[in-house]
């Protein structure tokens, strides 16, 4: 395997469950697949539309997100929003990140060794 | 003509999703299509390039489908692979030989060709082979998607009680289910041959007096045997003198019946025809050697197994290329 077939291996596997977290956080909003793929991608997650679409359906059938048909506009469009329950575990997967951000950094900057007072 | 390209893409995914949510799914597509394409129509390019564009990024249907059907795409997953695979190699490498020993056995004594006996060897290893594999991984498949667990196969979950001993004296639970196995197939082959198989028993019914009912006893014990041996957990003088006294009486009254040609059934015995050969003389004799040979076998093996463990000498752990020492008791 090549490096970056390796590296590709890794990045793929860190951000498995990024876009759930993303979608939850993004949702508290109403939105529609397309629009939320386009939001996403703008903020600098790599998500493929064969990923978000059928994620969508399955965060709706654990009750993280209900939806409803928008037929006002020329063109119907199913709009999700995260539910109370889906707020609560977003919060509850940043909190974690923010935790795992914070470990990382510590392990890479063990106590006592200031990044910035190295430079 | 592009509106058909969108259509073929749609019906492709729909063709493996639930048929309750394929309205749902092929609305909320078609519209995400759509505006797919819409955006890239905004952006300056070509309708028919943008449709392209859109599904090719889509990707394939039928993995977009097995996300939506939320399946797994694979038959038997990582949890269930270990079983799958052990199961596989004890039965092509130790149950499919046996099968086609016993079938060979059989064409043999039914007075077949060396061609047929071949020809028979092949067909059976490529059908049970074939039934064998299918029939597991069947089985595997349907727990694989019935969602049951790895800790609801065993009854419970793994501990520490299930890591394998690896000291000489003690049996594997395997090797008792073994051991319990053998004797219990042992038992309803001579029940068994008195009813089916052939249509004359092939054992000396007369026996039935005294001498099978005495040999199924003795079967018994080496089932409590066994038992006693895999809670005791040692190899020691003990345990090899029950086990050489065990062998010899099994081994004796078989010998002794088949010298003294009270072991087969005469009347099956006529119903063989070995050309110029006599069955009587030849299955006796093979009866012999089995029956002698196979006791010394296991006496001499297990006083072996005793005395190295008595010595405390290192014995090889299988599969291993390590040795474990036991100490000194």
């Amino acid at each position: 395997m090549t490096m970056d077939a390796t590296l590709s291996g890794h990045l793929q596997e860190l951000r498995r469950g990024t876009v759930v977290v993303a979608s939850l956080t993004v949702l508290r909003e109403a939105g529609y697949g397309y629009s939320l793929l386009e939001t996403l991608s703008a903020a600098g997650f790599e998500v493929e539309a064969n990923t978000l679409y059928p994620l969508l359906r399955r965060l709706e059938t654990q009750g993280l997100l209900t939806s409803e048909w928008n037929t006002e506009e020329a063109r119907p469009r199913k709009f999700y929003r995260t539910t109370e329950q889906g707020d609560a575990i977003a919060a509850a997967l940043r909190d974690e990140w923010a935790r795992l951000d914070k470990a990382i950094g510590d392990l890479d900057h063990p106590a006592g060794t200031d990044p910035r007072s190295e430079q | 003509m592009t509106t058909s390209l969108i259509d073929r893409y749609v019906f492709t995914v729909l063709r493996r999703v639930p048929e309750g949510q394929r309205s749902d799914i092929e609305r909320e597509l078609r519209t995400s299509i759509e505006d797919a394409v819409d955006a890239r129509v905004d952006g300056g390019q070509d309708r028919a390039a943008a449709v392209k564009q859109t599904l090719l990024e889509l990707g394939d249907p039928d993995r977009l489908a097995d996300g939506y059907a939320d399946r797994p795409r694979y038959l038997i997953g990582p949890v269930f692979y270990p079983a799958w695979q052990r199961l596989m190699v004890v039965l092509l490498a130790t149950v499919l030989p046996i099968v086609v020993a016993v079938m060979v056995v059989i064409r043999i004594l039914e007075d077949a060709t060396v061609g047929e006996v071949i020809g028979s060897a092949v067909g059976t290893a490529l059908t049970a082979g074939a039934h064998m594999v299918f029939w597991v991984t069947l089985t595997f498949a349907v727990l694989e998607r019935t969602g049951v667990t790895r800790g609801e196969l065993r009854g419970r979950a793994w501990t520490l009680d299930d890591l394998p001993r690896y000291e000489p004296g003690f049996l594997t639970p395997a090797q008792l289910a073994a051991s319990l196995g053998w004797v219990v197939l042992v038992i309803a082959v001579i029940i068994l041959q008195q009813f089916a198989f052939t249509e004359v028993p092939v054992l000396d019914p007369a026996n039935w007096s005294f001498w099978w009912p005495y040999l199924i006893g003795v079967l018994i014990l080496e089932g409590v045997y066994a038992v006693w041996l895999f809670r005791r957990g040692a190899w020691s003088r003990t345990v090899a003198v029950v086990n050489a006294v065990l062998a010899a009486m099994v081994a004796i009254p078989v010998t002794w019946l088949a010298v003294n040609e009270r072991f087969f059934n005469p009347e099956w015995i006529a119903t063989l025809d070995w050309g110029g050969t006599d069955p009587l003389a030849w299955l006796t004799g093979i009866t012999i050697c089995v029956a002698v040979g196979g006791a010394l076998y296991d006496v001499v093996d297990v006083a072996v197994r005793a005395e190295r463990a008595r010595r405390g000498l290192r014995t090889p752990v299988p599969g291993t290329g390590r040795e474990f020492s036991a100490p000194l008791s």
